[in-house]
């Protein structure tokens, strides 16, 4: 019904749309989500031809459009005034968000929600009147405020309004813009309801910031981010698992009943990309072509090599079904483990686990000691070998023994940290110890990462504490030096065996914050390991529940804790600390 | 107060505006020429004489009047006594509107009250009739002329000083000073003073141009002291002539002379609210504008 | 808010009674002269300046005076003209329509033109007819306003004998229905346009600004997003809510165009109030120009009122306050 071809909309210098994609059909709501200044009204307003036509008739040389917006097979982009005024309200409305004056003040609601009937043509003034007393009445309008004028409503009166003047005139296309921002929880709720009852037979585009409103009203959703969709796809999918890093991080900034994680973000670099990918100042998995050329619009897929060829892996049931922008398909699995399997004996094996974590996301492991997660930390680390199944990285088969590369990338963060260091060594030396195993930069250089590795953890830097020993430092500080130590090599992935189950609960706190932090900084992957199920619910996104050797289930964090499937996992979370 | 950059940045978007430019290279080529030419041309606007009505010739530049005056002499001295009003009527006034609009805004209570409600009043009644009023019993003097004037035409910007300096105090950054433990003098320097520049610039200038139409006003209404020369008063006077052909270098240049000042005082005027006052700022000062 | 506005005008009515009672008592010289004019002072016999002192309590204290100021105004007596030999009410009432026809007729033409040309340039902000509109409406708000009259005067007068030059009908001329009419308009019609050419300035700039400011409010874009007609837009929409502060500012404008009128009246020989005053202030004629400032004041304290009045019902948030 409306489909949008590389639609690309600047205004003077600053681009605000950068080829836009999209179609919307009939009896279908596709929700736009993005924060401000995305480009999302700008994009509603392109469609109704409003762009720089009637509201800046001095800059409208300034305003330049390139690509097509085809409604009724008429591009709408080259229409002329008559016809856009002609097509405007009959055939395509808005539902504006409401702000201050989006209703003339001096006009009573009736006469300004009859008018687009009458002025199209439609009917006599009185069958508009007699027309838009319906339309009120069918979005429960309170019919004694008819005569009212907009400063004498209501917030939630003045939406209903708007909504029943965006239907007046019977519309093929409704855009709502925002049309529950500044109502209150209840009202909002009547309104979303309303919204989802009385626009079925539109094609619906939804402008929100709302996530919650979007999941609302919409079966597929698009996330627009500085004028460029980065993913597209089924609402509940890309609400539940997003692919682009972006859209992750937009779920994890907004808070909802569901939600276990704490809030999370990502880099606040908002500096304007010139060429390339637009999220390339704040990606965590960039690469070099990031900076230079604009991500092609992908299906999304997962696919690994398996012991012999390349397998499709349809983890998330969702591959064919969204569509992400990114150099690299979406989030990266950093690491995927397929069907692992170890025998050690008759008493115990780790039989077919196979999981996957991503670029800055947590999975925790979750079982009890002797099911087998310190074996898969080891397997992963290349410690002991596999009997069966694959270990990859990056997508990339991992050698046994491991690479440098990857002995780089992938860094282990062990449970017992008086164990972990050696007590010969002073701080300096035991922080700098990866490089000079790894033969990295000179000695100075060396200095400087290690001040810097400490800074990052919250250690002092001075040369006193560079140069005393392990012996003067309290559990949590030297878990903090094991971890200063993990991260001097800039890994992409920590494997946390336990890191915090030998400390106290406060100093727990704060080593949890910090590796929160550092994967919001860097985009750490991060596989932590623990029996304690509480931990795991406040900071993994996803959970894996592990007994005898076998994953008995695994998916999103709070689903797994308030909708446990498993027995396993039920006693695990009944044996939770609860007080 | 205003530091280096923002000093430069003030001046910079002063000189974009070419209502500015064009309005001050106006009002410094008139002012410069009232203040010298007389020096040059050595004409005595108060000498009668016999050669009445006598066209323009290279004695007398631009003619003679009914009584055989210099028609150049008195144009250059109509100026000056013009520039005198108007630069006069400019600074009392404005000091008067900042004075009490910035003492009703900070003070506030009940003097806030008072001195608006006063003014309200005062500014119901154009202030024109009542000057004409009180000049037809006075006949003043210049200086006399520039107290009346100046009296009532500070009411308007006082107005708006006071709204300003009011918004000013209610924005954050002023709160956020407060609680760091400003006081309010500093508060006044700091932050309210510097905002208010452009406006009382653009108070002064509008001061200057109601000194220069009112004197030239009173002047042709003939109510002001006869001694004194004014572009009014020879305006007044010419218009007695309009029959003969006179009026061609006696009231044209005159009202050429008194339309070019105002212009120029307007244009900077504008150019100054185009630049630095917000539309509805603007669009009260023209509705309370008499 | 209604109770605050009328306590001010009337204490603005207060203040011009006060000032028109004090001035010729408190200057120096003759105060008998500056209550009843040169000719009272010059022409009366001792014997009725006596009785007129007496009556007016001119030997009495000051609050003495105005009691009897006042009363004498509140039975209508405007006092007496010796120079015209008239009630200074009589005179008056014979000037006071050609005023009002001046004034009536320039507000209306100078609104009207004013709120169309302000609207068409607020819309088009920014462009080159904008921006000459702009320019020329500046340029002319310069210009006092007994300066466009004169200018006026000379060329289609003086040079071009198109209209006449002065007065407000033709002299014994026994004009009658039609003719009349159009002898009237031919006098009105060069007086008329100086001051509405004077006027037009201030209710275009004002609702320049006023379109300028609602054209970024955002029922512009609904109501260009409903298919509106641009002039519908323009005029319904847009120039409905610019009404508003013309309107409610239409009292100032009644005072300044009515201070216009005089100035204009006096150039154009136009027999009202302004060349009243000027004629008043020639010979000395005290009692006359103070009635008609009164006049004056109070025909502009009641237009406020009026004003007041009118913009609350046009704009509904201040009716339902």
């Amino acid at each position: 019904m409306l489909q949008i071809n590389n639609y690309h909309l600047s205004y003077g210098k600053k681009k605000v749309l950068r080829g836009i994609d999209l179609v919307v059909n009939k009896g279908e709501t596709l929700a736009l989500v993005g924060e401000s200044g995305a480009g999302k009204t700008s994009l509603g307003l392109s469609i109704g031809g409003l762009i720089g036509r009637e509201s800046e008739p001095a800059n409208q040389a300034k305003v330049q459009t390139q690509g097509q917006i085809i409604f009724q097979g008429k591009d709408i982009l080259h229409l002329s005034a008559e016809e856009l005024q002609e097509l405007r309200w009959s055939k395509i409305s808005f539902v504006f968000q409401n702000v201050s004056n989006t209703l003339n003040p001096v006009l009573t609601i009736w006469e300004q929600v009859s008018e687009p009937y009458s002025s199209h043509h439609l009917g006599t003034r009185r069958q508009a009147r007699e027309q838009a007393r319906i339309m009120l009445d069918k979005v429960a309008f309170p019919s004694a405020k008819i005569n009212h004028y907009p400063h004498q409503l209501s917030g939630g009166e003045l939406q209903r309004a708007l909504i029943a003047m965006a239907l007046i005139n019977k519309p093929e296309v409704l855009i709502l813009d925002e049309p529950t921002a500044s109502l209150d929880p209840i009202t909002r709720q009547e309104l979303v309801q309303l919204l989802s009852r009385i626009t079925k037979d539109c094609a619906v585009l939804l402008i929100t910031h709302d996530l919650s409103v979007a999941s609302a009203l919409s079966k597929r959703t698009a996330v627009l981010y500085k004028g460029k969709i980065l993913e597209e796809g089924p609402t509940d999918k890309v609400l539940q698992t997003p692919h682009h890093p972006y859209m992750r991080a937009l779920l994890r900034s907004y808070p909802h009943m569901h939600s276990s994680k704490d809030i999370q973000s990502i880099n606040l670099n908002l500096k304007e990309p010139a060429e390339g990918c637009v999220f390339f100042p704040r990606c965590t998995q960039a690469l070099p072509i990031c900076q230079t050329t604009a991500p092609p619009v992908l299906e999304f897929k997962l696919t690994v090599l398996s012991a012999n060829a390349k397998e499709e892996l349809d983890f998330f049931g969702q591959n064919g079904s969204s569509k992400v922008a990114c150099h690299r398909g979406g989030i990266v699995p950093y690491l995927v483990v397929h069907r692992l399997s170890k025998s050690y004996g008759p008493e115990f094996s780790l039989r077919e686990v196979s999981f996957m974590v991503f670029e800055g996301e947590t999975v925790a492991l979750v079982g009890q000691s002797g099911s087998g997660k310190s074996t898969i930390a080891k397997l992963i680390m290349g410690l002991e070998k596999p009997d069966q199944g694959n270990i990859l990285y990056e997508e990339q088969k991992t050698p046994f023994p491991r690479s440098q590369e990857f002995l780089q990338k992938v860094q282990l963060i062990f449970q017992n940290p008086y164990d972990a260091v050696s007590p010969r060594l002073t701080i300096k030396e035991i922080i700098q110890e990866p490089l000079l195993i790894q033969k990295i930069g000179t000695q100075e250089e060396k200095n400087a990462k290690a001040i810097q590795a400490l800074a990052d953890v919250g250690l002092p830097t001075e040369d006193r504490f560079l140069h005393s020993y392990p012996s003067s430092l309290s559990g949590g500080e030297l878990q903090r030096v094991a971890i200063a130590r993990a991260l001097i090599l800039e890994p992409k992935l920590l494997i946390a065996d336990e890191p915090t189950s030998a400390l106290d609960a406060l100093v727990q706190a704060k080593i949890i914050k910090l590796l929160m932090g550092l994967q919001e900084q860097r985009g750490l992957g991060m596989l932590f390991i623990t029996h304690d199920i509480a931990l795991a619910r406040k900071i993994a996104d996803r959970i894996l529940v592990i007994q005898n050797g076998e994953i008995v289930e695994q998916g999103l964090a709070w689903e797994v804790t308030s909708n446990p499937k498993h027995p396993f996992t039920k006693q695990l979370l009944a044996a939770a600390s609860v007080f | 107060m205003v530091d280096y950059q923002a000093k430069k940045e003030f001046l910079a978007s002063f000189l974009a505006s070419k209502e500015i430019i064009l309005g001050g290279c106006l009002a410094i080529i008139l002012a410069a020429s009232f203040l010298i030419l007389p020096w040059l041309l050595k004409g005595d606007p108060y000498q009668t004489s016999l050669n009445i009505f006598t066209p323009p010739n290279k004695e007398y530049l631009l003619g003679t009047n009914d009584v055989g005056q210099d028609i150049l002499a008195g144009l250059l001295l109509g100026g000056q006594n013009s520039l005198k009003v108007a630069v006069g009527v400019g600074i009392l006034s404005t000091c008067l509107a900042v004075g009490f609009g910035v003492l009703a805004a900070l003070v506030g209570g009940r003097l806030d009250t008072f001195i608006m409600r006063m003014i309200d009043i005062i500014l119901v009644i154009p202030n024109i009739f009542i000057i004409i009023l009180v000049s037809a019993y006075l006949k003043p003097s210049l200086g006399l002329e520039i107290i009346l004037i100046s009296l009532l035409t500070w009411l308007g910007g006082a107005r708006v000083i006071r709204a300003q300096v009011l918004s000013l105090k209610e924005r954050t950054h002023v709160y956020a000073a407060i609680l760091f433990g400003a006081n309010l003098a500093y508060i006044f320097f700091r932050h309210i003073l510097p905002e208010l520049i452009p406006l009382v610039l653009s108070i002064f200038l509008q001061g200057a141009r109601r000194a220069i139409f009112m004197e030239a006003a009173l002047g042709f209404l003939g109510i002001v002291d006869p001694n004194v020369i004014s572009w009014g008063t020879m305006i007044n006077q010419s218009l007695n002539f309009f029959y003969l052909d006179v009026w061609r270098w006696w009231l044209l240049p005159t009202a050429g002379a008194l339309s070019l000042s105002l212009i120029s005082l307007t244009l900077i005027g504008r150019g100054l609210e185009e630049t630095f006052i917000s539309n509805s700022e603007r669009r009260s000062k023209i509705a309370t504008d008499q | 808010m209604r109770k605050k506005k009328i306590i001010t005008y009337l204490a603005a009515l207060g203040f011009i009674l006060i000032l028109n009672f004090l001035l010729p008592r408190l200057l120096p010289g003759d105060p008998f002269m500056a209550i009843y004019g040169e000719e009272a002072a010059l022409s009366l016999s001792e014997a009725a300046k006596e009785e007129l002192r007496a009556k007016m309590n001119l030997d009495k204290s000051l609050i003495a005076q105005f009691k009897v100021y006042l009363l004498t105004l509140a039975k209508g007596d405007l006092g007496y003209s010796y120079a015209l030999n008239q009630p200074v009410r009589t005179v008056i009432s014979k000037v006071l329509p050609w005023t009002l026809l001046l004034v009536g007729s320039a507000l209306i033409l100078s609104t009207l033109i004013g709120l169309i040309l302000g609207i068409e340039s607020g819309w088009r902000r920014g462009t080159r007819a904008d921006r000459w509109i702009l320019l020329t409406v500046v340029g002319l708000s310069a210009l006092p306003n007994f300066l466009i009259g004169i200018l006026l005067l000379l060329f289609f007068a003086v040079q071009l004998g198109w209209f006449p030059l002065g007065g407000a009908v033709t002299p014994y001329s026994g004009f009658t229905g039609t003719a009349y009419l159009l002898d009237v308009f031919k006098h009105l019609f060069l007086p008329l346009l100086a001051l509405t050419l004077a006027q037009v300035p201030r209710s275009y700039l004002l609702t320049r600004a006023s379109v300028l400011g609602n054209l970024s409010y955002p029922y512009v874009r609904t109501a260009a997003a409903k298919g509106l007609k641009p002039l519908q837009i323009r005029y319904k929409h847009v120039g409905r809510n610019s009404l508003l502060p013309i309107s409610a500012s239409l009292g100032v404008s009644v005072g300044s165009a009515l201070a216009g009128s005089l100035f204009i009246e006096i150039v154009f020989s136009y027999p009202g109030m302004g060349s009243l005053i000027h004629q008043a202030i020639a010979q000395r004629d005290y009692p006359l120009l103070q009635g008609i400032l009164l006049v004056i004041a109070l025909t502009v304290i009641l237009a406020n009122l009026a004003t007041d009045i009118l913009a609350s019902k046009i704009d509904p948030r201040i009716r339902k306050e």
